[in-house]
């Protein structure tokens, strides 16, 4: 019996704890005695009150904002000096942890952030927003006024085109929040660009669109007329309540799938116009060289894409036993519309199978992947691969290297791989030439 | 504990034999395996799609009847909902300072290349290098060899670092960067890095001569010597070298259909997937060689904060605004104390623990450590500790105090 071991435990409990604890070994012991071979090990944790029992907790609003358990303060963004200029901080990206991604709504404090110059704070009663150009009536707007227009909530994935880009020439993350992490999901509510510009009345020859921030960078940024006039939002909310700062309070662009830096935060100016801007953003980054030696440009709605969560490097197989049936769970999302399916390859490509979707599916937002798989304790080359409803499926690594080389920087969607090991440790890998 | 549905046994253990169950060879395209519901009965995740070919080749979705994808709205008119201002004509010349290639936007002001070097030096080559040639990790301006083919493609924007060693495409400001405007506004609306919108209009335009002559960059053929002094008239002739290195064209009245053209054919200009389900060729290979499983050379582990998984208690910060009398207090003594309402003399009421306190510290101490009144030992808690229940009679007497 480990009776020892229980009495040295006790010793950080109270002493309440301990004589019960004592009668409890006690009566394990007997049992013992009457069938050995079938008692396991008392579990500490259910033979004893916990502490938590046996006292009286923090009062009900002690948070009057609420934060997550002490204990989950491992799960927050990460990032590198490799997302960074020289380590600075200022202009870098953090990475959402995807390995504890529940569900598709990514909760605000754990929403993936890129600044151009540090995270702005905005007053919201200092800010304005001004929509001005090729439209009959030009208009600035209060926060108050803004929200006075009629509200709409959708949800929306939001993801860096540089996601992934560190992995074009191979991988270097062993880690989902690394592989992946530049994106979350959430719920977003404001106003639809169109039911203000109806209003203004937009010019016949405006046909793009300026969206600049007010933060240090000015961060600034084209889009065509065609999406501001199909689901463009100007939006406030997320999630519930306010814009996080990192997120570009009190208010940013939401352009649904595309490059979530054409989702300029801190959101200060619109203007139409007759001609492209070519902002800093959309020339010298955020444009992906070929191996023609030619960079696209205008490279608007992130590509089908999808992600194996459960099991990956943070979440491994090692704990499992052969025959155990354990789900595989993933998310896949398409910048240019409704994902329709999701395969799973074991054998890294060779043959597959289809997954099911789960939860909610929805345009251009996080759609959750489920596949009951037995546990055989064999290496597998284990991947997901999504398509959606605009007939766009997500390549090999070999398919799109063909086709834009590896100097691209942004939209890689490669097909992702793990390779798990006979002990179930899950690694990065890529299936290339 | 092995109670398995059979079918899912089947399933698991041998994927080559159930895919070969359910499907055979490459499907077709996935909308015509799946067609899209019409009317309003869609259902999950099959929306009416209005647009099969939107400017980003994706599909957009009917707003009709209330319903949109899978959000209903209110379908009643929204026209004639107006709120906000016309902006006066200072507001919106205050904040319309952008400027395109064309030079429309562009201010008045000038600026010398020499003028341009003395604020490159104290403003710029701490972060950009000197002369704008890198080396501190954040963008390099200048250098990078300029040299075209035939095509009159960049050369260096061809290499293509397919194994270790191999030369990555330089991207500065003379062998990438298609306009010079943008360096203008860059530079004015968003530099210096730490203090940016502190230069002149005058020192954006020296500072951007400077840049621009480090690139060898000409204007109507004539070289950006030092006394070379560059304004807007002579900005917007500028043409960088890798101007038409861009695709596809977005200038001009067709600009949006050149967009859209170029993303329809997503599976030539972008690299589309192919859905074989079984003894699938990597459609990417050549069909000679087989892909190799790549591994992680050199794993980045250089992440902030570190990689960590467990669920332990965060180690604990000091708070110094709470003592650990208040804290032992709130634990073990508040439910009764906070109010008068058991009885018991309410921790800042000043007239009752001036009561209390009449009695003098040690026996008050003794009353809180043996029980007195309706009040049991030690408040309940015996596992308080004699220096802890001093600590909470200290912080409940200090507290009660007139506070001066």
């Amino acid at each position: 019996m480990n009776q020892d071991f229980e009495i040295e435990e006790s010793t950080s409990m109270n002493r309440r704890d301990f004589f019960k604890k004592t009668a409890t070994v006690s009566a394990v012991a007997a049992a013992t005695i009457l069938a050995p071979s079938t008692v396991l090990a008392d579990d500490p944790a259910i033979m004893h009150h916990p502490k938590w029992g046996t006292s009286l907790g923090d009062e009900c609003n002690a948070n009057p904002y609420g934060l997550p358990s002490k204990y989950e303060h491992n799960v927050v963004r990460r990032t590198s000096s490799l997302m960074s200029s020289a380590g600075d901080m200022h202009a870098a990206i953090s990475m959402t942890p995807l390995h504890e991604q529940k569900g598709i709504i990514t909760p605000n404090g754990l929403h993936f952030t890129r600044t151009h110059n540090g995270v702005a704070h905005i007053d919201p009663n200092e800010w304005r927003l001004m929509i001005h150009g090729l439209v009959e009536k030009p208009i600035v707007l209060t926060l108050e006024q803004l929200k006075r227009y009629p509200s709409e909530t959708e949800i929306h994935f939001m993801e860096c085109p540089s996601n992934g880009a560190a992995e074009w020439k191979g991988p270097q993350f062993n880690s989902v929040q690394f592989v992946r992490g530049m994106m979350s999901c959430t719920e977003w509510t404001g106003v639809r660009l169109r039911t203000i510009l109806d209003e203004l009345g937009l010019k016949p020859e405006a046909k793009w669109m300026l969206a600049e921030g007010s933060d240090g960078s000015e961060m600034s940024r084209t889009l065509p007329i065609e999406k501001v006039l199909d689901d463009v939002m100007i939006v406030y909310g997320q999630n519930g309540e306010a814009l996080r700062d990192e997120q570009g309070y009190p208010v940013r662009l939401l352009a649904p799938g595309w490059e979530a830096n054409l989702c300029v935060k801190w959101l200060k100016r619109l203007e139409f116009g007759d001609k492209p801007w070519y902002a800093k953003e959309e020339t010298s980054k955020y444009t992906a060289l070929t191996a023609s030696g030619k960079a696209i440009q205008h490279f608007y709605a992130l590509e089908t894409n999808s992600i194996i969560i459960s099991p990956c490097p943070e979440i491994p197989w090692t704990d499992l036993k052969v025959g155990d049936l354990v789900e595989i769970t993933g998310l896949a999302w398409s910048g240019h519309g409704t994902i329709r399916g999701v395969d799973i390859t074991f054998d890294g490509g060779k043959n597959w199978v289809e997954a099911s979707l789960k939860g909610l599916v929805l345009p251009k937002a996080w759609t959750r992947f489920s596949y009951m798989y037995r546990y055989e304790g064999k290496p597998l080359l284990l991947a997901s691969r999504s398509y959606d409803d605009s007939d766009n499926v997500q390549p090999t690594v070999n398919q799109e290297k063909k086709v834009v080389g590896v100097e691209g920087v942004y939209h890689r969607n490669a097909i992702h791989t793990w390779a798990v090991s006979a002990k179930g440790e899950v690694n990065n890998v890529q299936i290339r030439s | 504990m092995f109670k398995l549905d059979h079918k899912s046994i089947v399933i698991g253990i041998s994927t080559v034999a159930s895919t070969a169950l359910l499907l055979t060879g490459c499907l077709p395209s996935p909308s015509n395996a799946n067609e899209a519901k019409t009317g309003a009965s869609a259902t999950v995740g099959s929306y009416n799609i209005k647009n099969k070919t939107a400017i980003d080749g994706g599909v957009t979705y009917e707003r009709k009847n209330g319903e949109y994808a899978a959000y209903r709205y209110n379908e009643q008119s929204t026209k004639g909902v107006h709120f906000g201002r016309t902006p006066t004509a200072n507001e919106i010349a205050a904040w319309d300072v952008d400027a395109r290639p064309d030079g429309l936007g562009l201010p008045e002001g000038e600026g010398s290349v020499e003028e341009g070097d003395e604020l490159f030096e104290t403003q710029c080559a701490s972060c950009h290098g000197d002369f704008g040639g890198g080396g501190n990790g954040y963008p390099q301006l200048t250098g990078g060899n300029q040299d075209k083919d035939k095509n009159g493609i960049v050369i260096t924007l061809k290499n293509q670092r397919l194994k270790p060693g191999m030369d990555a495409p330089k991207r500065t400001v003379g062998t990438y960067w298609p306009v010079a405007t943008t360096l203008f506004t860059y530079i004015r609306d968003a530099m210096p890095y730490a203090t940016p919108k502190s230069l002149s209009d005058n020192e954006v335009y020296a500072i951007t001569a400077y840049i621009l002559a480090q690139n060898n960059i000409e204007i109507d053929g004539v070289e950006l010597d030092d006394e070379y002094v560059l304004n807007a008239e002579k900005l917007k002739k500028v043409v960088l070298p890798n101007r038409h290195g861009f695709y596809p064209n977005i200038d001009g009245p067709n600009g949006p259909a050149n967009v859209k053209a170029f993303f329809a054919n997503r599976a030539k200009n972008i690299g589309s997937g192919t859905r074989c389900m079984s003894n699938c060729k990597d459609p990417g290979m050549d069909g000679k060689t087989e892909a190799t499983v790549m591994k992680i050379g050199y794993e980045m582990k250089d992440v902030v904060p570190p990689y960590a998984y467990t669920r332990d208690l965060p180690p604990e910060v000091e708070d110094k605004t709470v003592t650990k009398g208040e804290k032992l207090y709130n634990a073990n003594c508040k439910v009764c104390h906070a109010t008068d309402a058991m009885g018991a003399p309410a921790v800042g009421d000043t007239e009752a623990w001036t009561e209390v306190r009449a009695k003098g510290f040690d026996k008050v101490l003794y009353n809180a450590v043996n029980g007195v009144g309706g009040m049991p030992a030690k408040g309940g808690n015996e596992d308080l500790t004699p220096s802890e229940v001093r600590d909470i009679v200290e912080f409940m007497i200090d507290s009660s105090k007139i506070k001066n």
